[in-house]
């Protein structure tokens, strides 16, 4: 019988560490080619990490919660002759040991050698394309410039992918007084992990760098819940439901043409502006673990029926906690409509790096005295929350109120559709 | 008794740049030399050996080149060793002096004789004029190597010479044996053969310069230095000499049978070994390896707390500027700057005739190293037009690059100037760059540089100044397709 170390692989490009959310084995627990060890979250989704070989689990090397690097112990398996020699998993790529990150103490200054002379870093693998500046400045911020994959030109280790391993804060955490508690009363401490952690981390940052306000109004939808009602009947027979979220954004879209800084990007280091042609919108998806924004990408260049399809599929994804960094990856803006649950108005906070947020809220009858006489009509109260770095409160009454003019005239939106 | 911060043992390239650097960090610093500042590279090594090598380039060519270029020189062109002792020691001195300054202009404390030390924490040095302790928190030891003497040949600097002795002969001796053929040897050979002396290169391994250089580049030099009528025998080894009137009866072995061999005086250049018997270094519990070497690490930290080692004694290769480099990097970790050995290659210059130097790996190293496919260029100095101005044409530039992404992995070039060439080399290599790289930068003309962009091109498969075969003619003319 054998230990083996397993250690976190490479989850996806650019990722350098992941929180162990929770274990799926315990020691004891025997294992197959493939099956689910643990579920880890990165910056960028949470990930199944499947075993690599067929043994008995030993130690657990981590809890739930703790922030594991790539190349770091996870657990230790027994494994058992021949039947070690399994392939290697899908996500572990079949690289060479990752050398330990441990870092030994004592590795700078004088007169501080331990008992052992190992340096920390080590010194940078021959094959590792990185210029002499880099690998100092990888030295200096005590970054093991063998364990990062490069994201310049033929896997070169460029100095912004040093600054981003070495985690350089981009904005630095607020510390928080510690909650002490009361006393006498019953309270429960559960470990703020996964979803939840990653949540507060991007709204506190989100909150942290743009100066938000929200504009409300009311849009009279009784033509476009018309058109709706008219759709939804033929759409059902293809399986299809179609709500208004696809309707709000092709309105957004073609709104958004006309004001491009609502679709953009600050580039704060550079001290640049970034304009996106793209339109990929994301939308605000409840479930059990938490918030999650999955993206439809190109929505301009898809139908109404083509969204609503996707829009089904990726929150039936959200909801089983199966949606990829991919699926929530590359959002020009995004639309809540958590308003449909109860509230007349809120006021969400953007998805930084995006800069405008659209709330959609739930649609209520309502009697109008047009004329003398007394009617009724269907409206939606609208927000558009957005960052006043960009976009001034006037931009932003225009464009709420071009968007408003799109939803309360929907013919008008064929005359931009492709 | 005197606190240092930073004591440095040895001024040669190594201890007297960790002495310039820890002064520059602020540290209060001293250095010891127990013979003149510049160590054996300024004073014995590099520089005279340099110095004799354009001498004799120079007489060589003055003989050789001068009347096909129509420089008639009437009258026969003689060598004045004492002269020329005498210049070569003013180079030394010239820069020995220029080291002497430079420590003093960055407040380094001097001290001249023999080190010795105490304990991990104090020095004591030992000269003419008696004997003085100093205490340091920190000691860079970097008192570097000496010339290995074999069964049979002990070094006397009158018969047996080692390369001190060597760049000191008051006269030009007719005729010659050179025990070894390493890079010091054959350095040596190559201006004693300029000057006419008669040489003999006993080598005991299979070829010369073993195995550490492009074998391409050897077989150059081999063909030059016999042209130049030096007698070069492989796998023989020496074995004694005797003293036969005024000259010394050298018998050797080749093959199992003994030959003789007579000559004015002996070279022997088997090699250098590190002076870690020395200054009380293991008396101190200083970790030495099997061959000699202190044993440190990435930070060139010892076993011992505060003491260091960099250089000839830390470890190959025995190279200075590889002891420069390391001097850089202790002074600043002690000056506590979070620095290691990260280099990808220190590039090596052989000062024959044509010069080697590489930079990278050579192409067994490359296959040793994992990479199975490689693309390979080579550019002769004969196709560049600066060279045959210079009427310098033997040898080549070789570029060895993976195939995968053409990163380059390993450079060596054989002909003029090869020295100078090599740096770019290293930089492209640190870099990380690619045949590409080289190829694109666009390099003045005429210029022997020319020959590193052409190579670069040549293992893309299309040098302009050389032509290479199979033709990619598809891509120029449809009119000429090849079968």
């Amino acid at each position: 019988m054998a230990l083996t170390e397993f250690k976190l692989p490479d989850v996806g490009e650019g990722v350098t560490e992941g929180e162990l959310v929770k274990w799926l084995v315990k020691p004891g627990d025997s294992l197959k080619v493939d099956q689910p060890i643990a579920e880890v979250m990165t910056d960028k989704a949470t990930v199944e990490i499947p075993s690599p070989l067929i043994g008995t689990v030993k130690d657990l090397k981590a809890n739930p919660g703790d922030r594991i690097p790539i190349g770091g112990t996870m657990l230790t398996i027994e494994t058992g002759g021949a039947a070690a020699t399994a392939t290697t998993p899908k996500t572990e790529k079949p690289k060479a040991e990752v050398p330990k990150n441990t870092v030994t103490k004592s590795s700078n200054g004088h007169g501080t050698h331990g008992t052992g002379l190992d340096v920390y870093p080590p010194a940078a693998l021959s094959a590792v394309l990185a210029t002499p500046a880099t690998r100092r400045l990888a030295r200096e911020m005590n970054v093991d410039i063998n364990q990062i994959q490069g994201t310049g030109e033929l896997g070169r280790v460029t100095q912004q992918d040093v600054i981003n391993r070495g985690g350089a804060p981009s904005a630095p955490p607020l510390k928080a007084p510690r909650y002490e508690g009361v006393s006498g009363e019953t309270e429960e401490r559960v470990k703020m992990v996964g979803i939840r952690r990653k949540i507060a981390e991007k709204m506190q940052q989100a909150k942290h760098i743009i100066p938000h306000f929200t504009i409300m109004d009311e849009c009279n939808v009784t033509d476009l819940v018309e058109m709706r009602e008219k759709l939804k009947a033929k759409a059902e027979k293809t399986g299809l439901k179609v709500t208004y979220l696809p309707f709000v954004m092709k309105a957004l879209i073609t709104t958004l043409r006309d004001f491009p800084e609502v679709n953009a990007s600050i580039d704060d280091e550079a001290g640049e502006i970034v304009y996106k042609k793209y339109f990929n919108i994301g939308f605000a998806a409840d479930t059990p673990q938490g918030l999650l924004v999955p993206v439809i990408k190109h929505a301009d260049r898809k139908t109404i029926m083509e969204i609503s399809h996707e829009i089904m599929i990726l929150a039936e994804k959200a909801k089983a906690n199966k949606l990829t960094p991919d699926d929530m990856k590359g959002g020009t803006i995004s639309i809540t409509n958590i308003g449909s649950v109860a509230g007349t108005y809120a006021t969400p906070i953007i998805n930084h790096p995006e800069v405008a947020i659209l709330g959609m809220y739930k649609i209520a009858e309502k009697p109008v005295i047009k004329n003398g006489e007394l009617s009724s009509m269907k409206t939606m109260n609208l927000t558009l929350t957005a960052d006043h770095r960009l976009i001034d409160g006037a931009v932003a009454a225009r464009f709420l109120r071009s968007l408003i003019e799109r939803l309360e005239n929907p013919g008008v939106l064929m005359l931009d559709l492709m | 008794m005197n606190q240092f911060d930073v004591c440095v043992v040895g001024s040669g390239p190594g201890g007297y740049v960790a002495a310039i650097r820890s002064a520059q960090m602020g540290l209060k610093t001293v250095i010891i030399e127990r013979e003149k500042l510049g160590g054996v590279c300024l004073n014995v090594g590099c520089i005279p050996s340099k110095a004799m090598i354009t001498a004799g380039h120079f007489f060589h060519r003055v003989n050789n080149d001068a009347a096909e270029m129509g420089i008639n020189i009437s009258g026969k062109v003689t060598v004045d060793a004492a002269t020329l002792q005498k210049w070569k020691q003013s180079v030394c001195d010239k820069m020995s002096g220029g080291v002497g300054q430079l420590l003093k202009g960055n407040a380094v404390e001097t001290v001249l004789g023999d080190a010795v030390f105490k304990d991990a924490q104090t020095v004591e040095i030992k000269s003419s004029k008696g004997s003085k302790v100093i205490a340091a928190k920190n000691f860079i030891v970097a008192t570097g190597s000496r010339p290995i003497e074999i069964p049979g040949f002990v070094i006397d600097e009158k018969n047996v010479l080692s390369s001190t002795g060597a760049l000191a002969l008051e006269e030009i001796p007719k005729k010659v044996v050179v025990i070894g053929g390493g890079y010091i040897g054959l350095e040596i050979s190559g201006f004693l053969s300029d000057f006419g002396t008669e040489v003999v290169v006993l080598e005991a391994a299979k070829e010369l310069l073993s195995g550490i250089v492009d074998k391409d580049a050897v077989q150059v030099v081999v063909r030059k230095l016999k042209k130049k009528g030096v007698t070069i025998t492989t796998e023989s080894f020496a074995k004694s000499y005797k003293k036969k009137g005024s000259v010394l009866e050298v018998t050797y072995e080749v093959a199992g049978k003994a030959q003789v061999v007579e000559v004015d005086k002996i070279l022997l250049t088997v090699g250098r070994k590190p002076n870690s018997d020395q200054a009380n270094l293991k008396g101190i519990g200083l970790n030495i390896d099997e061959k000699g070497f202190v044993k440190v690490n990435a930070q060139r930290k010892t076993n011992i707390p505060g003491i260091y080692a960099i250089g000839d004694i830390a470890g190959q290769p025995m190279l200075a500027h590889k002891a420069s480099h390391e001097g850089v990097l202790v002074a600043e970790v002690i000056g506590g700057k979070n620095r290691a050995y990260d280099a990808k290659t220190v590039p090596a210059v052989i000062f024959t005739d044509p010069e080697i130097a590489s930079a990278g790996m050579t192409e067994e190293e490359c296959k040793k190293a994992g990479y199975t496919d490689l693309k390979i260029g080579k550019f002769p100095f004969a196709a560049n037009g600066r060279a045959v101005s210079l009427m310098e044409t033997d040898g080549f530039v070789k570029i060895i690059a993976n195939a995968k992404n053409n990163i380059v992995l390993g450079v060596h070039v054989c002909g003029p100037e090869a020295s100078q060439l090599i740096s770019e080399a290293a930089l492209a290599i640190e870099m990380g760059a690619t045949l590409e790289d080289l190829a694109l930068t666009i390099h003045p003309h005429p210029t022997l540089g020319e020959t590193v962009m052409e190579a670069a091109e040549a293992a893309l498969g299309h040098a302009i100044h050389i032509i290479q075969r199979p033709l990619a003619r598809a891509s120029a003319s449809s009119n000429h397709k090849t079968v």
